[in-house]
């Protein structure tokens, strides 16, 4: 089951009238390893999403690393509130990605690592993403819904 | 009014009812300070300016700590109740009189006390002052700082070095600091290596570091500045003098002329994008470009962008030029919207400015 | 009036004075009054509305800065919060809700039934009033003030800050302080005239000494307040260069100005605080205070070197190592006289006996915390150190510790111990330890980790911070500790709405209190006291009741006409009778007169300046034409 998000990445999904409830839910969950208390009730939406194959806590590390938040607000991930590319808050109930691919781990992981080479001449740099990491920031983006 | 209350045991924790307060928060505090997270702290210095005021500091903490817990301590022994049994509205004993105890008190704590106190910091005060104001050894060069609305400039006079958001200095060796404002006043602040001093228009201030670790050192914009105040950063890098060396003659140089065609293509774009007019890639002497903004000649040499906002990545390095307003807003530089190939060409291009 | 005369001598007394002093009915009685209990009460009331505009400010930064990188304010709006924070609680509550709880506690304590100059006395409130919405004007217009509560330029001139929002600052100011140098007049000169006789200098409640000296600071410190304003705002209408050193100006210019004003006006707001505790600790240990000569001539000495040090909120500014020095030692040195008072109390505690009402708490609240704001205030003074600490969360914990631990918590203890004489009932002790609970609790909780946030290097004023600094855990506390602090107001403020109407009746004197204003009845009389008394101690109401007292000043003779006694400034023997003025519109129209003028100013409408000044002439005719005196036969 994926693991749930700390209260920051549902704070910026409700935006501004909520700090006070992310406060309190911050109490309980401040720390990433903690899964937020609202994911504990939906086990069967989670399990309707096919299992990605790489490590959510670890994809929200590479994307500070890669530097994804200098284009995408991405909810979760500090400071991570580009406004060049689309946003990526509900990235994981879209169906397509990149206007061209269907929206699986796998598409996903591929579109991170070579944008380049999917959609030649677009705006997404080639990072220099490894595999590895391409596969963990699409996990972590699968948790985005 | 209710009858008064007799035999009422008068509640002494007046004083005990502070202590879970100071437990939570002393405890905090002690647990934070032991973990030492290697943020930019003062109480982690890495050079002798910031060294002697750390000592300073754990000193009066534990001086600040004692008068007050003795202070507490008096007012606790004060509270104690002495007569028992009596209506709590009935005047105190002796109440015509002034007790010589209680003036003794007054002079005692009032007058002896912080003469002494005051006095050994007065004295510990200048003369960490004088200190302080004379470079610990002779300066090895002077480092030129200028402040921007939200950026530094920085300069080498005697290296012929210019470039932003970042120094690099000479582990164990003091170097001047020349310090000026072009705006508005900021203020220059490594905690870990000095205290601050601020940079103001219309005058230059002179200071002095030295760092005696080698290591990444953040500084911070210390005087409110404006809209981004929060996001102007900067790192003094201290390495061993031969790698310092190498530095600087790597970032005298000015920047080649690209000869391959994919870096030919970033330059044309940089001139065609109009970054040229604000930013400087210095190819040669007198070949310079817009100075309201970084000088780029090396920018690929530096660790952060943004004044120590973002990271000197590629991915980073896209958003910052495409669109800087939604990353640091208020920040002077505009928006750069571009297609994909020209980025991708401009990004390859900077990313070869080392 | 031939049937007034037959009554008995003391009920015809009661109408007579009721008939002289009483506030008119209708809308010149509410506009016009002149009693000094219902402009106090009006101060105290809307300088606790700007505390608590200031408090929900402070929330909305402390939830902004509870993560790294949040986005809950933008910056351009948390600027503006931390500017208007800074600038109500300095300017629009600490002192204003002090001098309206002065207003209405002095002429009570000194004997007096009103001010010197009650029409004056109605001025300054609303000019207090009208310079407050003046200031907060901004947030209707979407531009509100964000230099910072101390507006250093070059950012706030023409150049940086184009736009009005710094006019409503700076103009705002100049406004006001014709409210807070008028108020400063008026306590001076009752102190001195007022005093109920027999009341010599030596005699004079501590709260009217501490009074008079901050009202002295106020009418040498505001001036260079004001000067820096007019000069700023010269820069930024009439480009003037003042402050632009491009023109031959000065940068540093603003804050020697402010400063020179700044410094004295946190004793300003400090000592008002601890007269309120040297009035609070003798009735709650039941003994005169000890060491009273000493604590006025510390007073005074605050008062006094509090100008001489104001060079230490610059110590970051390059400015010679010399001056550094003097300004470090002189900073130093001021601590001593608080030092004395401090230990003068506790003496007074020692040799006394504690009665543990809400009051109290708070006293001994303000020992806790304002002792640790001290210590760390100290620190300063060796000049190092300040430029490790100073512009960071460090100094914001040491002046919220000497603000809020040495103004707030006593203002809080005067408010709980004077609520029963201005309104007739008290509050519910209960709540009040609840109260105090949170109030304490939370504010250190907030107050006491920014220490530590300040030395692991977080500077003030960012609208946010980068995580993984050392900071996260630390401000996510701090934020928890601001909401209990505002639970705690909050039932404050609730307590105060349910024991206005359902309070238990106080009586004159629950507290079993010494000084005059305990004397009369809760609330008292329009006219204060049936007869001006006669005092021949500090502590009259602990005397027993001479019986052979016979001059008791204001029965028969001096319930003819609105008037009271003046007496001699040292040894307060009677003078003269001071003839004092009815109910009157002027002072309200020129306040709003100003008001128009400054709105002018504001918005470049100059022929509103010119209409605005003869306006103001008028009234002031109007206020000084000479009126008949009612007079009334006994």
């Amino acid at each position: 089951m994926p693991e749930g998000r700390c209260g920051r990445g549902r704070r910026a999904a409700w935006g501004r009238p909520a700090g006070l409830a992310s406060l309190v839910l911050a109490l309980c969950a401040c720390s990433p390893e903690r899964p937020a208390p609202w994911r504990l009730v939906l086990p069967a939406a989670a399990a309707a999403q096919p299992e990605a194959a790489g490590d959510p806590r670890a994809g929200a590390q590479a994307i500070q690393r890669y530097g994804c938040g200098a284009c995408h607000a991405i909810p979760g991930v500090p400071g991570a509130h580009g406004a060049v590319g689309p946003p990526l808050a509900g990235l994981a109930s879209r169906q397509v990605i990149a206007g061209r691919l269907p929206n699986t781990p796998d598409n996903l992981a591929r579109w991170i690592e070579h944008p380049q080479a999917i959609a030649p001449g677009n705006v997404m740099p080639e990072l220099g993403v490894s595999a590895a990491d391409a596969q963990d920031i699409a996990a972590y983006l699968a948790t985005l819904r | 009014m209710s009858a008064p209350r007799r035999g009422r045991a008068p509640n002494a924790a007046g004083w005990r009812r502070t202590v879970p307060g100071r437990l939570l928060a002393g405890g905090a505090g002690v647990a934070v300070l032991a973990r030492c997270t290697g943020g930019p702290s003062a109480l982690d210095p890495h050079g002798v300016r910031a060294v002697q005021i750390a000592a300073d500091w754990w000193g009066m903490a534990i001086a600040a700590a004692a008068i007050w817990a003795g202070v507490m301590s008096l007012l606790a022994l004060a509270l104690l109740p002495r007569q028992r049994g009596v209506d709590q509205w009935a005047l105190a004993e002796d109440y015509r009189e002034t007790p010589r105890g209680g003036l003794a008190l007054v002079v005692a704590g009032g007058i002896v006390m912080p003469v002494i106190v005051l006095g050994v910091l007065a004295f510990v005060g200048s003369r960490a002052l004088a200190a302080q104001v004379t470079p610990a050894s002779p300066t090895a060069f002077e480092v030129d700082v200028t402040g921007h609305q939200f950026w530094w400039e920085v300069h080498y006079p005697s290296q012929q070095i210019t470039t932003a958001n970042e120094i690099h200095v000479p582990v164990g060796q003091s170097v001047q600091l020349t310090l000026h404002g072009a705006d508005v006043i900021h203020s220059f602040w490594v905690p870990q290596l000095m205290g601050k001093m601020d940079l103001i228009p219309g005058q230059t201030n002179t200071t002095w570091l030295r760092a005696d670790a080698p290591g990444v050192y953040r500084g911070q914009c210390a005087e409110y500045c404006g809209l981004q105040h929060a996001h102007m950063a900067f790192l003094v890098i201290a390495d061993p003098p031969d790698q310092f060396a190498a530095w600087a003659a790597a970032q005298a140089q000015p920047a080649s002329q690209p000869t391959d065609p994919a870096l030919q293509d970033g330059a044309q774009v940089f001139a065609r994008q109009g970054c040229i007019g604000c930013h400087a890639i210095r190819y040669g002497a007198g070949d310079t470009g817009g100075k309201i903004g970084p000088d780029l000649t090396h920018l690929a040499s530096r660790g952060t962008i943004a004044a120590g906002t973002l990271d000197n990545t590629r991915g980073n390095l896209g958003g910052w030029i495409m669109n800087s307003q939604a990353l640091k807003p208020g920040n002077l530089m505009p928006p750069m919207p571009m297609d994909g190939p020209s980025l991708q060409a401009l990004l390859t291009y900077l990313e070869s400015l080392k | 009036m031939a049937t007034v005369a037959e009554r008995p001598a003391r009920v015809a007394t009661d109408e007579r004075l009721t008939y002289l002093w009483e506030t008119r009915p209708g809308l010149l009685g509410k506009l016009g009054t002149v009693d000094h209990k219902e402009i106090g009460r009006r101060y105290i009331v809307t300088a606790f509305a700007f505390f608590l505009l200031a408090g929900l400010e402070a929330l909305a930064m402390r939830v902004q800065l509870a993560f790294p990188e949040n986005t809950f304010l933008s910056p351009q709006v948390y600027n503006s919060f931390f500017t208007m924070h800074g600038t109500t609680m300095v300017f629009l509550f600490a002192t204003p809700i002090q001098s309206g709880i002065a207003n209405y506690v002095l002429p009570l304590l000194m004997g007096s039934r009103d001010m010197a100059f009650p029409r004056l006395n109605q001025f300054s409130y609303w000019v207090y009033l009208l310079a407050g919405l003046f200031m907060h004007a901004g947030f209707l217009l979407g531009q509100v003030p964000s230099g910072g509560w101390f507006n250093y330029v070059p950012l706030t001139g023409p150049i940086y800050s184009p736009g009005p929002g710094i006019d409503f600052w700076a103009l705002g100011l100049i406004f006001l302080a014709f409210s807070t140098t008028a108020g400063a007049i008026n306590f001076i000169v009752s102190t001195f005239k007022l005093r109920a006789p027999g009341m010599t200098l030596s005699r004079m409640p501590l709260f009217l000494w501490n009074m008079t000296v901050m009202s002295f600071m106020v009418v040498f410190a505001l001036p260079a307040l004001t000067a820096a304003n007019v000069l700023l705002e010269l820069d930024r209408k009439f480009g003037a260069h003042f402050y632009d050193p491009a023109g031959g100006g000065s940068v540093l210019l603003w804050q020697h100005l402010f400063w020179i004003f700044g410094h004295p006006d946190v004793y300003i707001i400090f000592l008002p605080a601890i007269g309120m505790v040297s009035t609070i600790i003798p009735v709650f240990v039941r003994r005169p205070i000890i060491g009273y000569t000493g604590i006025v001539l510390a007073t005074v000495a605050t008062g006094v070197i509090g100008f001489g040090v104001w060079v230490h909120h610059m110590f970051a500014t390059g400015l010679a190592p010399l001056s550094q020095a003097f300004f470090g030692i002189a900073s130093l040195m001021i601590t001593i006289p608080t030092a004395v008072q401090i230990f003068a109390w506790l003496a007074t505690i020692w040799h006394g006996r504690p009665v543990w009402k809400t009051p109290f708490l708070y006293v001994l609240a303000f020992f806790v915390d304002f002792i640790i704001g001290g210590v760390s205030g100290v620190m300063f003074g060796v000049v190092p150190f300040d430029w490790q600490v100073t512009d960071t969360y460090f100094v914001v914990a040491h002046f919220h510790y000497v603000l809020i631990g040495g103004a707030v918590f006593p203002v809080f203890a005067g408010l709980h111990y004077w609520f029963p004489k201005i309104t007739g009932r008290l509050l519910n002790d209960r709540a009040g330890w609840l109260e105090f609970a949170l109030v304490f609790g939370g504010f250190n909780l907030t107050f006491f980790p920014m220490h530590i946030t300040g030395l692991l290097g977080m500077p003030r004023r960012y609208y946010t911070y980068p995580p993984n600094m050392g900071w996260d855990l630390l401000n996510l506390v701090e934020t928890i500790g601001a909401f209990i602090l505002a639970l705690g107001v909050l039932v404050f403020v609730l307590n105060v709405l349910y024991s206005l109407r359902q309070g238990e009746p106080a009586g004159d004197n629950p507290w079993h209190a010494s000084t005059l204003e305990w004397q009369t009845t809760s609330p008292p009389p329009p006219y204060n006291f049936r007869s001006i008394p006669t005092v021949h101690s500090r502590d009259p109401g602990w005397e027993l009741q001479r019986a052979d007292e016979t001059t008791r000043y204001g029965s028969e003779t001096f319930s003819t006409a609105r008037e009271t006694i003046g007496t001699s400034l040292h040894d307060a023997e009677p003078e003269e009778l001071w003839a004092m003025p009815q109910d009157s519109g002027w002072p309200l129209l020129l306040a709003l007169a100003l008001a128009a003028t400054f709105v002018g100013a504001l918005s470049d409408w100059w022929w509103l300046v010119v209409l605005g000044l003869p306006g103001g002439l008028v009234a002031v005719v109007g206020w000084l034409w000479p009126t008949r005196m009612k007079v009334i036969a006994l």
